[in-house]
């Protein structure tokens, strides 16, 4: 009983854990630092993009233009200009920031839980303690050390790393890392900023970003699993995909045009990422010292690789044909973005593995391991409408993944072979309207949906000692709704407050393993505020 | 006879009050540039200069930080950065009527002002808010910076009975009577 109490406050600590977790941001001081300059310079909100941010981004972390005389911490050089000169003979000179280009950020949340939070107490027998989840709660967010910069010769840098994730320092991990190789067109003759290569561990170029997210709830679409059907009560399906959209890629990435207007193109080829095995003392991996076990692992267990594809189009609809070119819009009142519209679509082809015993002939054990590489795809499209200071933006995902079910021929103990089942499918997205009524205050409604038949069927008759996975114990239907109104508010330039309510998708608690409802459908809202600064 | 004495008792009055003479000290309790100016004299006024200063925008930074002009100067502000720039006050002297926005303009490009009040006018560009500078705008042309140490020298002061005030950027205005007569002298210890 009291294991089957961990595992229930385990998983809703794991639900916290993914509200918040996923909800990584950086804003760069590191870049005020060299500049001189305001966070504002670059960012709406921190770490919301302005168009001059995405255009430093997209410079690989430089001004667009003359970035040389704004920078009031000289680099240092890394040999002198005039050794470009003695190039083969030399080592091409290049360049490092005059300062340590590291940024630190923190963040800290308060929580209130509707009353519906212990309902699920009610799958407990009669007079049994249960775990009380409290009302109100301190959560610990992040400690995250980030750098990024230029090495010169257009080859920009990213590390970002979670020293402690929820007050655990042991949890932290890599986030991104990469170089990236800024305009390599001109060396072979394309036109300016359309090709750019990215070598490292990133996030894929999403339409919007998760990594470097200001909401304080991730999109639920972007951490959609898909989990076949695996409730004993229904059709079974073999489909057991972790992958998600948010997740981070390593690999290589192509891409071209500006984030500011105009085209944008990026293709990634990754590692697959559904089941990978984990990269600490797996025995059959060499070691870097030589011996034959005791490596570090892989991080894929696949040789095929993940395809990411998206392709944009930003349209900027300023009337002045001079402010519609530049980086942005300049009226009287001082430059501003672009009233514009981004069209866009994605699409990710990959495919997830799936192992089960089986034998080739009627044995009591199995002697073999049968390998299931199901396809699986995620497309969708996106939009992105900025006038003034209203931002509406939207993304719809379709996911399909393929059910390769293990097939046990009669007289069988163990499968031979697969067939392939009903495909594990989902779709939704979310449509978010940001408002700046102040420079330092920008209100924000979202709405996210994330239609999932196998995830309603997973959550009926759930027990909580053994639940489907987060976030959702049991969805009352197969669509989920959640509604987000928050308020974000800058105290100073690199410190913000926000506040989030959310009105989560409804629940029920069934009898285990039953379709018996022990209670009417609730939701666990939830109001969440918090305090994060970055320097 | 009479007549001729008196008229040369006033013709050298006016030659001794029209000699130039100094105002010095030093502006004490503050660090760095401070302004010092002869206020307003009644009856007298002073043709605006022609000369047109020039407030640069540069490494996103106003260029001078602080400018002193007479009143009536027309200032040209210039952006020589590859960014766009713009440039706004709020006030003038205080009064909030008198605020302007010079609107956004990009790098080469100049636009002008002419300041025909006196008062202290805050700078900003609202792209970059760490953007900021002075203009304060003196209503007679005897007025003079500090160097660091707050020493300060306004030259060419005609002897007679002035007020002179002390600005500093964040600190309260002093103002103090001076009488110069070949030099005179005034000290300022200002807080903020």
């Amino acid at each position: 009983m009291l294991k089957r109490h961990q595992t229930r406050v385990m998983v809703f600590c794991q639900l916290l854990v993914a509200l918040f977790a996923s909800s990584h941001s950086y804003a760069i001081p590191a870049f005020s630092r060299q500049y001189g300059t305001s966070c504002s310079t670059c960012h709406i909100d921190f770490p919301k993009l302005n168009d001059f941010g995405k255009a430093f981004k997209d410079a690989g972390f430089k001004f667009p233009k003359d970035d040389e005389t704004f920078i009031k911490i000289p680099p240092v050089m890394l040999g002198s200009q005039a050794q470009q000169e003695l190039w083969p003979h030399t080592i091409w000179p290049g360049s490092i920031p005059g300062l340590p280009p590291i940024g630190l950020r923190f963040n800290q949340f308060f929580q209130v839980t509707s009353n519906n939070r212990n309902n699920f107490n009610s799958q407990l027998a009669p007079g049994t303690v249960g775990p009380f989840i409290p009302r109100t709660d301190f959560q610990p967010g992040f400690f995250s050390i980030f750098t990024a910069g230029n090495f010169g010769s257009g080859i920009a840098f990213w590390v970002d790393d979670d020293i402690s994730v929820s007050g655990a320092n042991a949890n932290g991990g890599l986030g991104d890392a990469y170089l990236r190789f800024v305009n390599l067109s001109r060396f072979v003759k394309l036109p300016t900023d359309s090709l750019t290569l990215k070598v490292g561990q990133f996030e894929l170029d999403l339409p919007f970003t998760q990594a470097r997210s200001y909401d304080i709830s991730p999109y639920d679409i972007y951490s959609q699993a898909n989990i076949g059907a695996v409730n004993p009560l229904y059709p079974q399906q073999f489909v057991n995909n972790s992958f998600t959209l948010a997740g981070p890629g390593r690999g290589v990435e192509l891409s071209g045009g500006h984030h500011y207007g105009g085209y944008r193109y990026a293709i990634a080829v990754v590692d697959q990422n559904t089941s990978g095995t984990p990269p600490t003392n797996y025995p059959n991996v060499p070691s870097a010292t030589g011996g034959s076990s005791g490596g570090v692992g892989y991080f894929s267990d696949s040789n095929f690789k993940d395809l990411y594809g998206r392709l944009a189009y930003r349209f900027n609809l300023e009337r002045d044909p001079a402010s519609r070119h530049e980086v942005q819009a300049a009226g009287a009142t001082g430059p501003r973005d672009h009233t514009y519209l981004t069209l866009g679509s994605y699409y990710f082809y990959g495919r997830s593995v799936q192992r089960a015993p089986g034998s080739l002939s009627n044995t009591s054990t199995p002697t073999i391991v049968l390998t299931a590489r199901e396809p699986f795809y995620r497309l969708g499209g996106d939009f992105d409408f900025n006038y003034r200071k209203l931002d509406i933006y939207g993304l719809y995902m379709y996911g399909h993944d393929k059910d390769i079910v293990p097939f046990i021929p009669a007289g069988f103990t163990f499968p031979n072979g697969f067939i392939s089942g009903s495909p594990a499918t989902f779709s939704g997205g979310f449509i978010q309207a940001d408002y700046l009524v102040y420079p330092w205050m920008m209100t924000i409604m979202r709405w996210d949906r994330v239609a999932s038949t196998s995830d309603f069927l997973n959550g009926i008759g759930a027990s909580a000692s053994s639940p489907p996975p987060t976030p959702f114990f049991s969805p009352f239907s197969s669509v989920r709704n959640r509604f987000t109104p928050g308020v974000q508010i800058l105290i100073h330039a690199n410190i913000k407050a926000s506040f989030e309510y959310q009105v989560r998708p409804k629940q029920v608690v069934y009898n285990p393993g039953t379709t018996v409802q022990l209670v009417s459908p609730f939701r666990t809202n939830t109001a969440t505020a918090a305090l994060e600064f970055v320097y | 006879m009479k007549r001729n004495l008196v008229l040369a008792v006033l013709m050298m009055t006016a030659f001794v009050t029209s000699e130039a003479g100094t105002i010095s000290g030093k502006v004490s309790g503050v660090a760095g540039e401070s302004v010092v100016y002869v206020d307003a004299i009644q009856g007298k006024t002073f043709p605006a200069p022609s000369q047109q200063p020039v407030m640069d925008q540069k490494g996103l930074m106003f260029q001078p930080h602080i400018m002193v002009v007479q009143q009536g100067t027309t200032v040209d502000f210039l952006n020589s950065d590859s960014v766009a720039h713009n440039v706004f006050w709020i006030s003038i002297g205080g009064n909030k009527k008198l605020g302007h926005n010079l609107g956004t303009w990009p790098k080469g490009e100049k636009r002008s002002f002419k300041f025909d009040t006196s008062g202290v006018v805050p700078m900003f560009c609202n792209v970059h808010p760490e953007m900021s500078a002075f203009i304060v705008v003196v209503p007679t042309p005897y007025f003079a910076t500090s160097d660091q140490a707050g020493n300060y020298k306004i030259e060419n002061v005609p002897d007679g009975s002035y007020t002179v005030t002390a600005w500093h950027e964040g600190a309260k205005n002093q103002s103090k009577p001076v009488t110069v007569a070949g030099d005179g002298k005034a000290d300022f210890t200002l807080s903020k």
